[in-house]
């Protein structure tokens, strides 16, 4: 009777999951597989896409560099420090994954726009943001780094506060016990969250339309062909991006998991 | 605890059914509109709806272009179409057959309504104490001044716009008008060249503006106007309806140059855009320039006709008049019909037949 149980709970553990794998996967597939070579090979030899390409994945280099130099303190912070309002504060930093990013984007316009204060402010050192590619890089930074900043505080979470303790009683600073305890323990699950980060940039449409409509980005790229010239001029390019993304992904995380088999040993 | 909410789920389930507030069956009637009338649009689909209760309206705006691609290209299921450009309808859909039906996409339309296009600006826009019908040319060439055009490749206003900097050379007898607008702004330079004294605008394949130019461009003029309230923007092509609508600063452009009189057809026509690349299947469409007519029409392959038909009685009917008159969009009284013949007989009230048919 117990086995009978726990054979139904797998099979239809199995059925349910094998539907999301087909969900997510089908159209991505059907994307690729129904755009023709021709049609990729002719794409990718197209300047506008391949200028495209460029730009988005430059501003989301670029917003990923921000992040971690801003991130990473904060992600420690949160995980080593108790203070007051620190749930609020972890609660805010959750806060682009949870409104629209056509709404990011208008709060990004209104604060780096000609007119923000943000906006004046960088225009005085010759920053500018409206239609230039630091905007793009701040709608992608906004829109991206609360993934790095939670898994970077939880991989800090789950070092013993100890180790770092000790370091220090053996006379390291804080600064050495950040680069060579806390950091070398913690890179893997940070370096997942910023292809995370990274992943969002690149695929951010409403945020970057409303503040950087140009240069063109990969997705304000795909929406224009899809609403100017239709289906089949804008199939290939997303297929191309889909492509580029799962290649970087699988990349990304066969090296972080060899680095992971490489940590455990020694 | 399990049995309250086993409770509260089943009443939760039953509610609608309780208060009788289970949706009736509704026909949809499908609308795609040009960005411009979106406004008074919402204050029609409301009052219409309120008095159809058997009709729901889906309204979808964009730019004109795009509104007839959604029906030729995109192959969307649509029964309204509603453009700024009436000549786009015989362009884009009288010339393109819908292979599932071996008939073109449309075969009449009626232009029901004009504009005028007019510069927008704010109390923030920069020499805005300065700017007037005379000088705008002038104050918006300014490297200094932010200026927000449609893109021409997708929005009438868009394609107007260029017109009307065009126009101004003759009209105020400055042949660089053109050249200082927009030389060096674009990746790829709009050209333009006299054909026996037609001005002929070539807009490239690739529209898009250069960094730090002064010319800002967005799918459609309506997406200006948020850029213009942050400030992004100093002043923007857009119709005066849309302006009015907004509670806008604007310059009037001279009638020569507002693209919205009929004694001035003879200046308008002086001037045509032409798209300088094949991407789009079937046309290659030529806009000539001519006085603003918003065109209205059933695509061929609409499967609420009837439907369709009585929307459109209602906005061309005293109501919806009324309204467009209320957000500042007078519509013709009559309106004109093209291929006249083929224009349903429930909305021929409201129509003539365009003069020249």
């Amino acid at each position: 009777m117990i086995e009978k149980n726990v054979d139904t709970f797998l099979i239809v553990t199995i059925i349910l999951s094998t539907l999301v794998v087909i969900f997510i996967l089908f159209p991505l597939v059907t994307t690729i597989v129904t755009s023709g070579r021709d049609e990729i090979r002719q794409t990718l030899s197209d300047h506008e896409v391949l200028r495209s390409l460029g730009i988005t994945f430059f501003a989301a280099f670029i917003s990923m560099g921000l992040g971690l130099a801003g991130g990473i303190p904060l992600a420690y912070i949160l995980s080593r420090k108790k203070f007051p309002g620190k749930t609020i504060l972890e609660g805010i930093i959750n806060l682009p994954l949870v409104i629209p990013h056509t709404a990011a984007g208008i709060a990004l316009l209104m604060v780096f726009g000609r007119n923000g204060m943000f906006g004046k402010l960088f225009a005085s050192i010759g920053i500018f943001f409206t239609d230039h590619i630091a905007g793009i890089v701040v709608a992608m930074l906004f829109v991206g780094i609360p993934f790095l900043i939670n898994a970077s505080r939880d991989a800090f979470d789950l070092i013993d506060p100890e180790l770092e303790l000790v370091a220090q009683t053996d006379g390291a600073s804080n600064w050495q016990c950040f680069w060579f305890i806390t950091l070398p323990n913690a890179w893997r699950a940070i370096l997942s969250g910023l292809v995370m980060m990274g992943a969002r940039g690149v695929s951010e449409f409403g945020a970057v339309a409303i503040i950087a409509y140009h240069p063109i980005t990969v997705p304000v790229l795909i929406f224009e062909r899809f609403q100017g010239f239709g289906l089949q001029s804008a199939q290939p390019i997303a297929a191309i991006l889909i492509i580029i993304s799962l290649a970087a992904f699988i990349v990304i995380r066969t090296l972080s998991a060899k680095k992971n088999g490489e940590d455990d040993r020694s | 605890m399990k049995k309250i909410i086993r409770i509260s789920f089943i009443l939760m389930c039953l509610l609608p059914c309780l208060t009788g507030c289970r949706p009736k069956e509704k026909n949809t009637v499908v609308v795609f509109a040009a960005g411009s009338v979106i406004t008074p649009m919402k204050a029609i689909e409301q009052a219409f709806e309120a008095e159809n209760p058997d009709i729901d309206l889906q309204m979808e705006y964009h730019g004109s272009i795009q509104v007839i691609r959604h029906v030729t290209e995109l192959k969307e299921p649509i029964d309204v179409v509603i453009t700024a450009d009436h000549a786009l309808i015989p362009t884009l859909m009288y010339a393109v057959t819908n292979t599932e039906t071996n008939q073109p996409y449309a075969d009449w339309y009626i232009r029901f309504a004009t504009n005028h296009l007019a510069v927008a600006y704010t109390d923030a826009s920069r020499y805005q104490d300065e700017v007037n019908s005379e000088n705008w040319y002038e104050v918006l060439s300014r490297p200094d001044v932010k200026v927000g055009i449609a893109d021409p490749r997708f929005d009438a206003a868009g394609y107007r716009s260029f017109m009307v900097v065009k126009l101004a050379e003759e009209y105020y007898g400055d042949p660089d008008i053109f050249f200082d607008f927009f030389a060096g702004e674009f990746r790829s330079p709009v050209k333009t060249n006299d054909e026996d004294g037609l001005q002929v605008i070539h807009i490239p394949e690739i529209v898009e503006t250069k960094p730090n130019s002064h010319i800002i461009m967005r799918g459609a003029s309506i997406q200006l106007i948020a850029l213009l309230e942050s400030g992004d923007l100093d002043y923007a092509f857009e119709y005066e309806s849309v302006i009015a609508q907004h509670d806008l600063n604007l310059v009037h452009l001279p009638d020569q140059l507002n693209m919205g009189e009929a004694a001035y057809q003879d200046y308008y026509d002086d001037v045509e855009v032409r798209l300088d690349f094949q991407r789009f299947q079937s046309v290659n469409p030529v806009f000539k320039g001519e006085r603003i007519g918003y065109g209205i029409t059933i695509p061929t392959n609409s499967s609420h006709q009837e439907d369709a038909e009585r929307f459109i009685s209602y906005l061309l009917g005293e109501k919806g008049r009324a309204i467009m008159l209320e957000y500042q969009h007078p519509l013709f009284e009559p309106a004109y019909g093209n291929n006249y013949d083929n224009i349903p007989a429930s909305l021929k009230d409201y129509v003539v037949p365009e003069p020249n048919d």
